[in-house]
């Protein structure tokens, strides 16, 4: 083994000792790329105020959220009334709204659409509450890793807010179910989804019972207007959830299991169902519903006999499986530090991971301290996806969300309409999957809107980027507060060509900037 | 630097004009001779997705089964009104605009075909048309797009693939490039002059030149060259031809911007479109209706698109696909259920037309799905199958189909020989 001699005072400089091994970031471009990368971009100033108080310190205390304030956001906060519904009032809305689906089909009126029906806008209008709420605590949160692995979870265990009750479930499940845990340990985070009822629901497994079980009497109410066109209850096992908890979940698409394996998890998840939504729509185990014979999964024994405790059995097992922590692991290097992570990143979370039992927060200390995420070729490696670029774009020039969901509309123009990925494997890492011509363009077009005040759904002051009359000085601040100085001489060359006959500054100044927030440097982060 | 296949096919057609030829005239000619498409470089498939399940029995009406008028008292075509086909088959009312495309042999419709799983979800079965592999719900990509990703011969063109609506379909997502257009008049740059958004336009152009990296320096190029194209195509002044008129709404919006990309050789082959309003369970109509109003709208659209593109219908085929049928028996509400099998319409020049394919399983209770709803006899992938290799020339389907291997046997026949 070499050993190293460094300084103390050398040390306490440099961040990690990953600097020796590669030529080192300075610490502005060390706290740029956090910002970027760890956070939805940096506010104007925030890359000097990180840099000066340590990278690796702001890291700390983004790993602890409880200790940062956060008044801002509790403010706005308060007037979503979404918050203030529990689940059982969402879940009463829910029957309210069926209830008026059904007397639709009585009354044989013929309205296409259940527009007029307020139970069904009030739905609409939550969802939508919701959905500008994401935008919300990205733009304006102090707490930006947790933010960002709020995102990264919801992400790993996708549910789709369009699908029936799923509306009504799905701002629940984010706020209890993936919050509480999104740097808590795995192991509980995957339960929690496991029983949550916008889970069970979205993937079916509500509806999975044991061949030839029968409720007793006790029909469920969650019936949608799809189930309820088959006039009969669920009969047999449902393997939708079985599957994607193995292939997406967990182990991963090549995780090494067989279809018998996936038939074994769907019969020791039957039963794992949604109690009535008159009763408040909680998770609720069917002991009817439960197949009680001998089970194998991935070569372990369930004996007969057993009810719930299996599953959580189960989902311990899957949660701890050495595949599962090398498929989540190489997830979360691709989320933070390039879309081909090196294998030496996926390794340092690993053995975090083994070391911790899963404590989401030490793996990803193990990343951010390690080689991969601190080497150049990481510093603007991947592309941001529209949520990234609209929030990120904001809080550059300080422009914040305002009351109305138009911003969150805007997001799901440029293609990333929230908690509406369609399929369960969530919307992708990769960038191939965000760059096309048309979402391209449309992100110049928001980026010009934006810097004009003209981008709906925004208040700002612009201001933050000082009126100067000098094409230098100005092209210097935007190089500086937008882009972390890493302006080419190309796009100063491009902008100063454009300024150069705009006489009004308030003008320039806008030009520059839409230039400079829908220009390629601004893509990457 | 490579020549891009839209310039190539333009200078192509410069040079007939140049050797004092009209190309046109080539091309009725060729049409009369042998009347085939053109090569499978030129030839363009449009997919129309009916969201929300149509009843394909009251879309392509059984009026020679008396079953058919005993489970539906009050909403079967009554067989005065029914456009007949062939005796046992016949159109509804409102798609007699159809008939002519029937007549001419280039028309076509499929029966009794649909998705092997059994779900009656719309969310579910609608996932397993757009992913191609029914049952499987990770699926990451659409079928059309894993088409694109294998058949390399278009890549060159930002308008290869392109779906006319607010977002980028299931079926059309993935690695291959893609467009979304929501408006063809306002691709591109926004400005409040013409001035202003040109000068927009190439300051992008420029910044993305000489400062881009990876993927969005090429994806840029790509979206550049397309604004070039369609300030070309001048979307704002188009006029149908021969006096096409496109019903009003959504879907007339889309199949002219269709019809205008087709003949702008931009190098469109895949263009998708969203119909909705089909989920028709409660009062639906029989010859006039809910569904009726539906139909209509389809049938005026298709007619008009079929008008407006003239001779270049010889290398165009239009599908219409739906995510499942609907019950064979009228529910209570005077509407239909969620079924199984459904029909889809193929018709354009290259169609095996005037026929209606597939194995009918008929609508005796005893050869229903589950005792209600016709039962499926096409696997709508060998359609879709057919219509990739026959129609657009594509060699080995097995990565579109993941898990599934086409069989020209199987294959419907909705496309000539």
């Amino acid at each position: 083994m070499r050993i190293r001699i460094v300084s103390p005072v050398l040390a306490l400089l440099l961040p990690l000792n990953a600097r020796a091994q590669h030529p080192a970031l300075t610490p502005h471009d060390s706290a740029f790329h956090a910002l970027n990368r760890l956070a939805y971009g940096p506010r104007p100033g925030e890359v000097d105020r990180v840099a000066a108080q340590g990278v690796m310190s702001w890291i700390d205390r983004q790993l602890v959220p409880d200790r940062i304030a956060d008044e801002r956001l509790t403010q706005r906060e308060r007037g979503l009334t979404i918050l203030d519904d529990d689940r059982s009032d969402l879940a009463a809305m829910y029957v309210a709204a069926q209830r008026a689906r059904r007397g639709r089909k009585r009354a044989d009126s013929a309205a296409d659409t259940l527009d007029d029906n307020p139970v069904v806008q009030r739905g609409r209008r939550l969802a939508a509450q919701f959905q500008e709420l994401a935008v919300v605590r990205a733009a304006l949160s102090e707490r930006q890793m947790y933010q960002v692995m709020v995102d990264f979870w919801t992400n790993h265990f996708n549910v789709y807010l369009a699908k029936g009750a799923d509306r009504f479930l799905t701002s629940d499940y984010v706020e209890h179910t993936i919050r509480p845990h999104a740097l808590g340990r795995f192991e509980d985070l995957l339960i929690a989804t496991a029983q949550s009822p916008a889970m069970l629901f979205y993937l079916d497994n509500w509806q999975s019972v044991a061949p030839g079980s029968s409720p007793r009497g006790r029909r469920s109410a969650w019936r949608t207007a799809e189930t309820q066109a088959r006039k009969r209850t669920p009969q047999g096992i449902n393997e939708n959830y079985a599957r994607e908890l193995l292939e997406l979940h967990t182990l991963g698409v090549d995780g090494g299991y067989t279809q018998q394996d996936v038939i074994a998890v769907a019969r020791i998840l039957t039963g794992w169902g949604i109690r009535r939504p008159q009763h408040g729509g909680d998770f609720e185990f069917h002991d009817w519903a439960h197949d009680t014979g001998e089970k194998q999964v991935l070569g372990v024994r369930f004996p007969a006999g057993h009810g719930r405790d299996e599953g959580v059995r189960l989902l311990t097992l899957l949660a701890n499986h050495p595949t599962t922590l090398q498929h989540v692991s190489q997830e979360l290097c691709q989320r933070l530090v390039s879309d081909d992570p090196p294998d030496g990143c996926v390794d340092d979370a690993l053995a975090a991971w083994r070391q911790s039992n899963g404590d989401i927060r030490e793996v990803l200390r193990a990343i951010l301290h390690g080689p991969a995420f601190w080497s150049p070729v990481s510093v603007g490696a991947k592309v941001k996806t529209p949520l990234e670029f609209v929030v990120s774009a904001m809080r550059a020039v300080s422009a914040e969300p305002d009351t109305t969901p138009r911003l969150a509309r805007v997001v799901a123009r440029l293609g990333q309409p929230l908690y509406l990925h369609v399929a369960p494997d969530g919307y992708p890492e990769r960038e191939a999957a965000w760059v096309n011509s048309g979402a391209l363009l449309d992100r110049m077009n928001t980026a010009v809107a934006l810097a004009a005040g003209r981008l709906p759904g925004v208040t700002m002051a612009l201001d933050s980027i000082a009126l100067v009359a000098d094409a230098e000085q100005l092209i210097a601040a935007v190089n500086d507060k937008i882009l972390g100085g890493m302006m080419s001489e190309n796009t100063k060359a491009v902008i100063r060509r454009q300024i150069a006959d705009v006489r009004d500054p308030k003008q320039a100044t806008a030009l520059a900037i839409g230039l400079a927030l829908g220009g390629p440097e601004f893509q990457r982060q | 630097m490579t020549i891009s296949r839209r310039v190539f096919v333009k200078s192509g057609g410069l040079a007939l004009f140049s050797l004092g030829l009209d190309p046109l005239f080539l091309a009725r000619a060729a049409l009369a001779v042998r009347p085939s498409a053109g090569p499978p470089d030129r030839r363009i498939l449009v997919c129309l997705f009916q969201r929300g399940a149509v009843d394909g029995l009251n879309m392509v009406v059984p009026h020679g089964d008396p079953i058919y008028y005993r489970e539906r008292p009050r909403i079967a075509v009554p067989e005065r009104d029914v456009v007949d086909l062939d005796g046992y088959f016949g159109l509804h009312p409102r798609l007699a605009a159809l008939k002519a495309l029937w007549d001419a042999k280039s028309l076509a419709a499929i029966h009794a075909v649909g998705s092997p799983d059994a779900t009656r979800s719309h969310f579910d079965a609608q996932d397993y048309m757009e992913s191609g592999t029914p049952g499987v719900k990770a699926t990451p990509d659409g079928w059309l797009n894993r088409y694109c990703q294998h058949d390399r011969e278009h890549q060159d063109t930002p308008f290869r693939a392109v779906a006319f609506g607010p977002q980028l379909p299931r079926i059309l997502a993935g690695s291959a490039p893609t467009l979304a257009i929501d408006d063809l008049q306002a691709f591109g740059l926004k400005g409040p002059q013409p001035a202003a958004r040109d000068r927009l336009t190439r300051a992008f152009e420029e910044l993305y030149a000489g400062s881009a990296t990876g993927l969005l320096s090429t994806t840029s190029q790509e979206a550049f060259e397309a604004v070039q194209t369609l300030k070309r195509v001048d979307p704002a002044h188009y006029q149908p031809a021969d006096g096409a008129e496109y019903p009003r709404g959504r879907l007339g919006r889309a199949m002219l911007e269709i019809a205008q990309l087709i003949k702008a050789d931009v190098g469109l082959q895949v263009a998708f479109a969203d119909v909705t309003g089909w989920d028709t369970h409660v009062n639906q109509g029989a010859s006039e209706g809910q569904l009726a109003t539906r139909l209509g709208e389809l049938g005026q659209a298709l007619a008009a698109f079929t008008r407006d593109l003239g001779e270049r219908m010889r290398d165009v085929v239009v599908l219409t696909m739906s995510e499942f049928g609907r019950t064979v028996r009228e529910n209570g509400n005077a509407g239909t259920d969620h079924g199984h099998a459904t029909a889809m319409l193929v018709l354009g020049g290259p169609v095996n037309g005037g026929r209606v394919l597939g194995k009918w399983p008929g609508l005796d209770p005893a050869r229903r799905f589950e005792g209600r709803d016709v039962a499926v006899t096409t696997d709508f992938r060998d359609l879709f199958a057919e219509l990739l290799a026959r129609h657009l020339g594509a060699g080995d389907l097995s990565a579109t189909f993941p898990g599934f291997t086409p069989d020209p046997a199987r294959f419907p026949g909705a496309i000539r020989a």
